[in-house]
């Protein structure tokens, strides 16, 4: 569970900075962050999902 | 023709002050934006930018620096991290001098997330540098 909160706090650190560096008016640049960060989540959890059936041992 | 191409090499050519607003903006993270009045994306970006670092150290995560102990590919192996790392700009080298953030903890379970927040943000600081550098220069609004 700390693990997902600190990928949810690293998602939303980088979505910050990547909205406010994007082009466009305000808007654009909050809808842009907030599809950085949910794209982050949903990455993170596909990834998790995936590595979760491939057996390491 | 010639004079108009000089003209507008003329509008793009950078002015001196985008360079002193880049270096500031790397030198403390925000501070690029605070320089040009945009308060409340210097407080956003350059936040940003400070979490994460302390984040990073509270996880147990460490610097890197190139030491004369590594040779060949172990430099390369320290060097490529430690650019992302100096991108959080004063901050490393107060630690440096200090002489804190730079020993491995291997044995918290939150070290390898501590690396990785410390990496990034050196590099998203970066990307904020170019940020306050491109509003400066009037490349960007």
């Amino acid at each position: 569970m700390r693990h997902l909160l600190w990928m949810a706090v690293f998602a939303a650190l980088t979505a910050v900075v990547f909205g406010i560096a994007a082009k466009g008016d305000d808007r654009q640049k909050l809808i842009y962050g907030l599809k950085v960060f949910a794209e982050f989540i949903a990455v993170a959890f596909l990834l998790g999902w995936i590595l979760y059936f491939i057996p390491f041992r | 023709m010639v004079a108009n191409r000089v003209e507008k090499d003329r509008d793009m050519s950078t002015p001196g002050h985008a360079w002193l607003v880049g270096l500031m903006a790397w030198a403390i993270p925000g501070a690029g934006h605070f320089m040009q009045g945009r308060w409340l994306r210097g407080a956003l970006a350059g936040g940003a930018v400070w979490v994460m670092f302390f984040v990073g150290l509270w996880l147990g995560g460490h610097m890197y620096a190139v030491s004369g102990g590594q040779q060949g590919f172990g430099t390369l192996l320290q060097l490529l991290p430690m650019i992302a790392n100096v991108g959080v700009g004063l901050p490393y080298f107060v630690c440096w001098l200090a002489n804190a953030g730079f020993a491995e903890h291997a044995q918290i379970v939150t070290y390898e997330s501590g690396n990785t927040f410390l990496l990034v943000a050196g590099l998203l600081n970066y990307l904020v540098m170019l940020d306050a550098f491109d509003i400066a220069a009037g490349r960007k609004k």
